[in-house]
């Protein structure tokens, strides 16, 4: 306890976007764990509402405020904290402490700084400071030179010679990076990247080279230690975070290793860190040239992979560093017994696999490069490369054919198909196995992707057993059934390769068990057994034949378990918020004193953690891995096995029925009640026989009904698939034409279950409620309003509670409406609902949408509004309803608070995509405030989600008449902020139209040019504006490229932008009037 | 207990050895693991499930004379691994894992759950309080081996050692000379010695070095090398040393001993050395610094450790003091003499495999020695 009457301030990483992601979830929580052990009191920033680490029970008090300088001097004269850490909250919190720093406020308030000097972190984060000191110690750095303008840039690369790589400094996730091949190509670059950094570096390409990094932690004492090289499958040229990455590394020999590991030592050694540094390497393929990329001297994705990947709990240990400890004198938790100083020694591999959502994005480029654009990613774990791979590729794909799922490239011809090799893109991995298909060399692909030819031969094993397997068809034996599973084949896609319909995953299942070919579960212990090791983290492999003694792991007072599946990989639509639910539910099964067994894939998580359950298979989240893990669980000491499949989001829901079918008790809601809520079809007639009312719907079955449909209620319609998350394929079809490919994308994306097809109502409110169900009654809930109209996504919709912008009778029918839903489809546990609402004077009509029989997104949100915490109570509910009250109804904010959540996006990191909000979901992160009135709400939430308040001038383009008139409210604050000095631009005719509503001194922004006035082009290429609201007219898709364009230029000149009527007018009134007088006052 | 018979069950052409039991967790540096005399005699598992990826190296790069071996040929009895590569990726790669161990007679077993047997292996040898004998055999070979080969039980070293004195230049005809007694020598040792500028005497395990010393006063430092063995059974070699540490008292003559010879050096003064539990297998053992009985400072080391026995503290005679200490299980990692530059570590300050941030180490002897003069005390 020797950090007793120290009070400590977090810097967190804010909500996540693409670059920064639920990894400063894990991080930040396990700095507070480690701090809190030590006796601090921590105080965190951090307006994640969904994180774990902003939940009660973390930090001593959080504050959900946007992590910048401001605020967090608001916390230092409030709080007067003795500390302030800043490294385990990504680039934001980096960012933060560095200006923190430079503007004194950190002397200012006589706060120390615990962990990596800011003048180190200044150095490391410009990158011609950072090559100096490189080649001061002896480290080579690539040819480079920095610039400030293009011309400037333009010169160096002429310099270094093409073709050259550009970096932005000073930003995340390598945003505004690219590889030029000439002047033309750099001049792009440059301009986009010049745009929000003051300067850009030039330097030479290493196109071809491996790329490696080392985990480096280093204390105050100079004890350094590197904690776990990687190696990216792809060669150097994409970003890190696009990579498959595997560690440890494969391809280099001892001489490779240890030169790597020594200068990276002398690195952060030279540079003083103190804490995490991730160090960035190039190496040649051809010898031991090597250069140092860059250096994160802070906690990072890698980090947090390799923490998950060695087991070594890096962010806890870094906490106890940047304390002040020396790791001589910490315990590795791991063992117990040995040293935190020492290096862990891994007896598997691991790989990690991103997931892009790159189709999410209308009009987004595949491309890969040096700037990020994955959203998530898995890891996992193997005793082979083939293993882990076809792992990591089932695991991050939805599907169960992995690696050998994809037939994008079967009917490329040969040209075609090495261009697709040639390409890094998201899809390339599947090009490779199908030039392995074709029987191309190894020698030819590694030419053309300049991947490792030692890594592309593991690969070609997988491709020869499945060309093996083929040829077996009925007649497979057991010793080829055996191999496929040590070369990572699942089940279904042993039944698929054998092309015959005889087989399927079951038989396949029913024929490996009996031939006794099961895979063994083994132990994550940090030092591949030198030591015995009680840790609770394990894997499963075939690549081994004993299982692990588990005998040593503390005995849970019940004999019952429960499984809880996590939400696997990150994504649109699934994120941090899920984990949120899966963490929740293994500490309540905790207190309970039941035993929990998390199932996850996703090393950014708090559920991974080694001590947030019981034990931890760090696993697949599918139907054949949960049950061997069953089997694995079923002893003399475990009874009872059930599992939750509530909490992780859709994935593990739609496990949810195969896994019942398969014997396995569901823990809450049947599989009768999720088949009912999931299934379209069965839940609009559900809802038809209980007189509920819904918009116009139809199952879409043949073209007449569709036809008949279309007649009876125009358009638009909204097309939607069944167990989908996150609109995944839903569409608002505005005509025939469009109607008819949204219906086709449904149907791929859930093949075996119905589309429905809807009328889509605009203008309604939408309303959704939280809540907890025990057998068929809800005995807690939450209701919540959106600030948009319906038909923006919830996941991307602005949030309230309360829900002030409906009446009393509309927000009595829709709870009244829950709980006729809950009752008639037998929920039991977690679930949501979603709902239109209109009100004319007193009378309400209330349409239902969805029924979720899951956690929601917003679980998070509504219980950190009301103070109760959702997923735990749903899962107390299920697993100890005995031991509880089960009366109850909705749960509101304390009096005076008042919760805004907004959506974060990353169109910056898309290029390409259109920014507009619609039916499918594109955000990536969200935010959520606390404020004494709505508008102090949102203005935080707003701001904290990165839309800033103009300073400058504002870009408006308001769409429609109606749309139009919506900002009539809100003209006020225009006209207060002109008087301040803004400047106010409108295209043509919403100049018109705010004229005539007495604005006057709006500049006209033309259209095109040539028509007088200047365009909305230079308005925005001069920054003149620092906000642009582009409202289009509706959704048809010619309508959207017109606009398209002035959106695209905003996000590339990092201006906020707002592009639908409801969140600019509140985004305007937040800022109203009154709040503008008390601001001069 | 059977192993071997999983699906990746590949194996040498020779399939049949015999030897101790011994594991290793440095997940690279295979080649020289297998080359390091230190094993001789032994069977070594690889922890790290696939061993092989980037091949063999050749033998001399420019520049680079050997780097990857550490000796003249494959020292280990054989090889035990989960996955051995059959192909290799690595631009200075010659040949594969498999040929290379083939051309060379020593056998390889893949397809077995190493982590499995080396748990096994680990609470046996703890259990029993003795080595692990291996044998590993070729079912289908009509006459199979019955011999369980130890070389615990071996006077190991002459098949380590080299046979008569060698001596090697140092390109500056001035440079100091530094004797170098082989009891199954790393090269890196001697690579790291040149590259500190030192002409080096190679001599056989069991020479007298006293007599040696007198008709070889140019020689101004004294290095006892890593081997394979119980130390307690090298009579002769401490006999040696023991006579010269008597003899040399007066000297102020620098003796640096790395693992055996940390052992030898220990012994030679009398102290006790035992078989330990466990052992250290790997490239990641924490050491940290002692001064009279004290922790140091607050600083640790990583080192690249192999060895089954350990110098006892409670045994240490008066003079010598505990120098450095495993952090994990406190064992004896390095002893000092509290007035001479006598001084031995349990650790490869050379590496090869393994971290390299002991080499100061190696920096400080080659400092005594070259301070080093005739006459003692200056």
């Amino acid at each position: 306890m020797r950090l007793r009457g120290k009070k400590v301030l977090l810097l967190g990483s804010g909500g996540l976007t693409i670059g920064q992601a639920g990894e400063f979830d894990y991080s930040g929580a396990q700095a507070i764990k480690a701090l809190k052990e030590m006796g601090a009191e921590v105080i965190l920033i951090n307006p994640n509402i969904a994180a774990v680490q902003t939940d009660p029970g973390f930090a001593d008090q959080v504050y959900f405020w946007p992590v910048t300088p401001e605020f967090v001097e608001r916390i230092l004269i409030e709080k007067k904290p003795d500390a302030i850490v800043g490294g385990f909250g990504g680039q934001t919190a980096l960012n933060c402490l560095i200006q923190l720093e430079e503007q004194g406020i950190l002397a200012r308030h006589g706060v120390e700084n615990w962990g990596t000097p800011v003048a180190t972190l200044q150095l490391t984060e410009d990158r011609e400071l950072f090559a100096s000191k490189m080649r001061e110690i002896g480290v080579p750095v690539p040819p480079s030179g920095s610039a400030q303008t293009v011309d400037g840039a333009l010169t160096i690369a002429g310099r270094i010679g093409y073709p050259v790589i550009a970096r932005a400094a000073y930003a995340l996730g390598g945003l505004g990076s690219g590889f030029a091949h000439g002047p033309e190509q750099l001049t792009a670059i440059v301009t986009q990247a010049l745009a929000f950094s003051p300067q850009v570096l030039i330097e030479k390409s290493l196109r071809g080279w491996k790329e490696l990094e080392y985990e480096v932690m280093r204390d105050a004492f100079g004890n350094a230690i590197t904690i776990c090289n990687m190696e990216n499958f792809d060669p150097l040229g994409i970003h890190t975070g696009d990579s498959i990455v595997v560690a440890p590394s494969q391809t280099l020999s001892d001489e490779e290793y240890q030169q790597l590991r020594d200068a990276s030592l002398r690195i952060v050694n030279s540079l003083g860190v103190i804490g995490e540094c991730n160090v960035q390497w190039a190496h040649s393929p051809d010898g031991l040239e090597m250069y140092v990329i860059e250096v994160n001297a802070r906690l990072s994705r890698s980090s947090a992979l390799a923490s998950k990947a060695t087991g070594y709990p890096i962010a806890f240990i870094a906490a106890q560093v940047v304390s002040g400890l020396s790791l001589l004198e910490i315990r590795n938790p791991m063992t117990g017994t040995t040293c935190a100083l020492f290096e862990p020694a891994m007896d598997y591999l691991v790989m990690k696999i991103p997931r892009w959502d790159l189709t999410k994005f209308v009009g987004a480029h595949r491309g890969l490069g040096s700037a990020m654009k994955s959203v998530g990613e898995v890891m996992a774990i193997g005793r082979s490369l083939p293993e882990a791979l076809q792992k990591g590729m089932r695991m991050v794909t939805e599907n169960a054919w992995g690696l050998l799922g994809s037939n994008a490239f079967a009917e490329y011809d040969e040209q075609r198909l090495e261009a697709a090799l040639e390409e890094p893109t998201d899809q390339r991995i599947f090009a490779v196995i199908e030039a392995l298909r074709r029987g191309w060399e190894v020698s030819r692909i590694h030419s053309l992707t300049r991947i490792d030819s030692w890594f592309l031969a593991r690969i070609q094993e997988i491709s020869e057993m499945e060309a093996l397997l083929r040829k077996k068809g009925l007649n497979l034996d057991a010793d080829t059934l055996r191999r496929a599973k040590c070369l990572g084949f699942s089940d279904a896609q042993i039944a698929a390769s054998l092309s015959s319909d005889r087989w399927d995953e079951h038989k396949v299942r029913a024929m490996r068990l009996k031939s006794g070919i099961r895979p063994v579960a083994k132990r994550i212990d940090t030092t591949a057994a030198e030591y015995a090791s009680p840790s609770n983290y394990f894997y499963l492999t075939y690549g081994a034949d004993h299982p692990e003694e588990m005998g040593d792991e503390k005995p849970a007072k019940h004999n019952a378990t429960v499984l809880v599946l996590g939400g696997g990989t990150y994504r649109i639509g699934t994120s941090v918020e899920f984990d949120w639910c899966a963490v929740s539910a293994a500490r309540e099964l905790r207190d309970l004193g039941i035993r929990s067994v998390i199932i996850n894939c996703n090393p950014e998580t708090v559920s991974t953690d080694f001590n947030t359950s019981d034990r931890l298979y760090f696993e697949e989240l599918s139907l054949e891995r949960i049950l061997d893990i069953r089997d694995e669980e079923m002893g003399p000491d475990v009874s009872e096995i059930s599992v939750m499949t509530a909490m992780g989001g859709q994935q593990p829901n739609r496990l949810a029925l195969p896994l019942e079918r398969a014997g396995l008790q569901l823990l809450g809601h049947s599989g009768r009640t999720i088949e009912m809520a999931e299934n379209r079809s069965l839940f609009a007639q559900a809802l038809d026989e209980m007189g509920v009312a819904q918009p116009l719907w139809t199952e879409a079955r043949s073209e007449s009904e569709i036809s008949q449909f279309v007649e009876k209620c125009g358009f638009p319609l909204l097309v939607r698939p069944s167990f989908v998350l996150s609109g995944a394929a839903m569409n608002v079809a505005f005509d025939a034409e469009a109607l008819a490919h949204y219906l086709r994308a449904a149907r791929a994306a859930s093949p075996d279950h119905p589309v429905v097809l809807s009328r889509f109502h605009r203008g309604m409110r939408e309303v959704e409620v939280d809540a907890v169900c025990s057998q068929g009654k809800i005995i807690a809930c939450v209701v919540s309003e959106h600030i948009e109209n319906a038909g923006v996504h919830s996941g991307d919709a602005t949030v309230r509670i309360p829900p002030s912008g409906i009446g009393t009778g509309a927000r009595a029918r829709v709870l009244e409406v829950s709980r006729q839903i809950a009752q008639k489809i037998g929920l039991n546990g977690p679930a949501n609902f979603q709902f239109l609402v209109s009100e004319q004077g007193k009378s309400a009509q209330v349409l239902v949408i969805e029924c979720n029989a899951r956690a929601a997104r917003s679980f998070p949100f509504s219980s950190k509004t009301v103070g109760q915490n959702l997923a735990r109570l749903a899962t107390r509910v299920v697993a100890a309803p005995e031991s509880m009250s089960l009366q109850g109804g909705e749960l509101r904010a304390p009096d005076g608070r008042f919760a805004v959540k907004a959506a974060m996006f990353s169109f910056a990191r898309l290029p390409g995509a259109d920014p507009v909000l619609g039916v499918e979901m594109a955000s990536t992160g969200e935010v959520g405030c606390f404020g004494r009135d709505e508008a102090e709400a949102l203005r935080l939430a707003f701001e904290a989600s990165g839309l800033k308040r103009p300073r400058k001038g504002i870009l408006i383009s308001a769409g429609r008449e109606e749309q139009k008139m919506a900002f009539l409210p809100v003209l006020g604050v225009l006209r207060s902020w002109k008087e301040q000095g803004m400047k106010i631009y409108a295209t043509p005719g919403t100049a018109q139209f705010l004229l005539t509503q007495g604005l006057s001194d709006v500049e006209t922004a033309a259209w095109e040019e040539g028509q007088g006035a200047q365009t909305w082009r230079e308005v925005l290429r001069k920054k003149q504006v620092d906000l642009v609201i582009n409202i289009p007219k509706n959704f048809r898709r010619k309508e959207l490229s017109l606009g398209r364009e002035i959106r695209r230029t905003a996000i590339a000149q990092g201006q906020t932008l707002i592009t639908n009527e409801e969140k600019a007018v509140a985004f305007l009134g937040a800022w109203g009037a009154d709040f503008l007088t008390k601001m001069k006052e | 207990m059977r192993w071997g018979e999983g699906t990746w069950a590949n194996r040498t052409s020779i399939s049949s050895f015999s030897g101790e039991l011994v594991f290793t967790t440095g997940m690279v540096g295979y080649t020289e693991t297998l080359t390091d005399p230190s094993y001789a005699g032994q069977i070594i598992i690889f922890s790290y499930p696939l061993i092989g990826n980037y091949g063999v190296p050749v033998a001399s790069r420019e520049g680079f004379p050997n780097v990857g071996f550490e000796s003249r040929k494959i020292q280990a009895a054989g090889a035990i691994v989960g996955w051995a590569s059959p192909d290799h990726s690595h631009w200075s790669a010659q040949t594969g894992l498999m040929e290379w161990m083939d051309a060379q007679g020593v056998g390889l077993l893949g397809g077995v759950d190493t982590r499995a047997l080396i748990q096994w292996m680990r609470e046996r040898r703890r259990r029993e309080r003795a080595s692990v004998l291996g044998l590993v055999q070729n079912a289908d070979l009509e006459k199979p081996l019955t011999h369980f080969r130890d070389p615990g039980e071996e006077i190991i070293w002459p098949q380590v050692s080299v046979q008569q004195a060698q001596y090697l230049a140092a390109s500056d005809p001035h440079a100091p000379t530094v004797a170098l007694i082989d009891c199954g020598v790393k090269w890196n040792i001697i690579r790291q010695l040149q590259a500190r500028g030192v002409a080096l005497w190679i001599l056989p395990w069991d020479t007298d070095f006293a007599e040696w010393f007198k008709v070889h006063p140019e020689v101004q430092g004294l290095l006892l090398s890593n081997g394979p063995g119980d130390p307690e059974r090298a009579g002769p070699l401490i006999r040696n040393i023991r006579g010269f540490l008597r003899e040399g008292r007066a000297l102020q003559f620098p003796i640096l001993g790395i693992c055996l010879g940390h052992q030898i050096l220990s012994l030679a003064a009398g102290a006790r050395t035992e078989r330990m539990d466990y052992g250290h297998r790997s490239h990641n053992q924490p050491v940290f610094q002692v001064d009279h009985g004290q922790i140091a400072s607050t600083r640790g080391w990583l080192t690249s450790q192999n060895h089954g026995y350990g110098v006892l503290e409670s045994s240490l005679e008066s003079g010598w003091s505990v120098w450095f200490k495993n952090a994990n299980d406190h064992s004896v990692e390095g002893v000092r003499h509290d007035e001479q530059p006598w001084r031995s570590v349990q650790f490869h300050p050379e590496a090869a495999g393994g971290p390299r941030d002991t080499a100061w180490i190696l920096e400080e002897f080659i400092r005594d020695v070259k301070g080093f003069t005739r006459g003692g005390r200056p």
